[in-house]
């Protein structure tokens, strides 16, 4: 086989289009998520109830609860993210213990506080998964459990806590990922697509991927970065070139 | 991204003569020939006759060197090209601007010496090659190498490869920003490749002396950007950017 020529260095020239679309977004900030987001007529009631960080819906409207919020001896609650996300589209009404109305502004409190299992970049990586239609929910936590009370959401919130002190370095595996689907069962979800975990600083070290794989079994997992409401997506799979012939 | 051929019928081409025959035929022939390189500064230079040297272009080795040398064509090697040819081939000789036989050991201190990494780079080159990846310099593309399916005239390469040190030794290592993670990636990406990060490890022995090969392990990692918008089975719901 002849092979006089040599290799000529230039760029392959294919233009990548997320170039693109990083240009529109530098100029058109606000329009891509606006057009995302499908503002809702119609609001569910829901009620929050401090000692479990989470709030109890009253009233529910709409196809949303299908793939939003966790069933506690058939009551529905929903976290501090997914109720934010409601209420930012107008689908959820938030009251508090005493029915006084929360507004947009309370709620974005609540979530300052960070006491309640999500911090902001948290809700970004929901808000950003959410919106493009995936089912989020927070890793380790049942969709469904049939036991009654506050005992089972005070149990949620242990996980949650439990999660957040493991902290690899500032790591922790955060939501389950389900790719979008109309057919979604919350007594019987399956497994998610991808457990996602949020770094802070810096990259997660090889050591830090290989633990939180091991933990997350054979559930593909994937690295979150949020930069100034810039959110990406990483992975650090393991692979094994073919012996080529 | 799967391989990207050049042209029709390579693909057929690659698959007709195999990287692994063509290496195997230039090892035999450099054997044969009793191939003779010179060490000098952090290349090692050798003469080849014109079959010799066009088998070695075909397994895509070396940098061909332009001389009116009219018998024999001239080549300089890379580190980890020499190495590979010396030791996991046995088919070079090495000797210094003294005139002097290079041994196994005396090559990898020099190398080493040199290049700190050496160790490490050596055996993420080897890795690829034993597999019958064509491995050549990547840091055209701010990487360490780029990894071919077979001869850079028939195929794109796939793969932008970054060696990185496996365990505690933090020195030269890479991805270790978020921004470095971003630029790499999206570099790897403009020009069609995946980045590949090959982490190599060592088995605590003395990582001075060669002899000490099976004491590395090699660990393969793609390093990749998600677009959840590009991913969803749901083909139907509509793109955003209107």
């Amino acid at each position: 086989m002849e092979s006089e020529k040599w290799e000529i260095c230039s760029s392959d020239g294919d233009l990548c289009t997320e170039d693109l679309k990083d240009e529109e977004d530098a100029f058109y900030p606000l329009s891509g998520s606006i057009s995302k987001l499908q503002f809702r007529k119609a609001s569910s009631r829901a009620c929050w109830n401090s000692e479990v960080g989470m709030a109890e819906v009253v009233e529910r409207k709409g196809q949303i609860w299908t793939t939003t919020g966790v069933l506690r001896g058939g009551k529905l609650y929903c976290s501090i993210e997914e109720t934010l996300f409601l209420a930012e589209i107008g689908a959820l009404v938030l009251v508090d213990e005493n029915g006084t109305g929360l507004s947009l502004e309370g709620i974005y409190g609540k979530l300052a506080e960070e006491k309640n299992g999500c911090c902001w970049e948290h809700y970004e990586v929901y808000k950003h998964l959410k919106s493009l239609g995936y089912i989020v929910g927070r890793r380790g936590v049942p969709w469904t459990l049939k036991s009654v009370g506050t005992d089972a959401l005070t149990e949620d919130r242990f996980i949650t806590d439990r999660l957040s002190k493991l902290d690899l370095n500032g790591l922790e595996p955060a939501f389950d990922v389900y790719l979008p689907n109309g057919k979604f069962k919350k007594s019987s979800p399956g497994d998610p697509s991808y457990v996602l975990c949020l770094t802070r600083e810096s990259p997660p070290s090889r050591k830090d991927v290989e633990v939180l794989e091991r933990q997350s079994g054979h559930i593909p997992v994937k690295f979150c970065h949020v930069e100034n409401g810039r959110v990406s997506f990483f992975s650090f799979s393991k692979v094994d070139l073919p012996v080529l012939p | 991204m799967g391989p990207r051929w050049k042209g029709k019928g390579f693909e057929a081409k690659a698959l007709d003569d195999p990287m692994s025959a063509i290496v195997s035929r230039l090892q035999s022939f450099m054997k044969d020939s009793n191939a003779h390189g010179l060490i000098s500064g952090s290349s090692v230079i050798l003469a080849l006759s014109s079959e010799c040297g066009n088998l070695l272009n075909s397994a895509s080795f070396g940098r061909p060197m332009a001389t009116v040398d009219k018998e024999k064509q001239w080549f300089q090697l890379g580190m980890e090209e020499a190495f590979y040819f010396h030791h996991i081939l046995n088919c070079l000789e090495i000797s210094n601007g003294d005139k002097q036989l290079v041994t196994d050991h005396d090559l990898w201190q020099y190398m080493t010496k040199r290049k700190s990494i050496f160790p490490e780079s050596f055996m993420a080159y080897s890795h690829l090659r034993t597999k019958n990846w064509v491995v050549r310099s990547g840091s055209q593309y701010g990487v360490d190498f780029v990894a071919y399916r077979h001869h850079p005239s028939l195929v794109h390469s796939e793969y932008a490869v970054l060696v990185l040190r496996k365990g505690d030794d933090e020195s030269h290592q890479r991805l270790r920003s978020w921004s470095e993670v971003h630029c790499a990636v999206r570099l790897s990406g403009s020009v069609a490749k995946t980045l590949l990060a090959l982490f190599i490890g060592k088995c605590g022995y003395g990582e001075t002396s060669p002899s000490f090969f099976n004491g590395y392990h090699v660990e393969e990692r793609i390093v990749a950007r998600w677009s959840p918008e590009q991913c969803r089975e749901d083909h139907t719901v509509p793109r955003s950017g209107s």
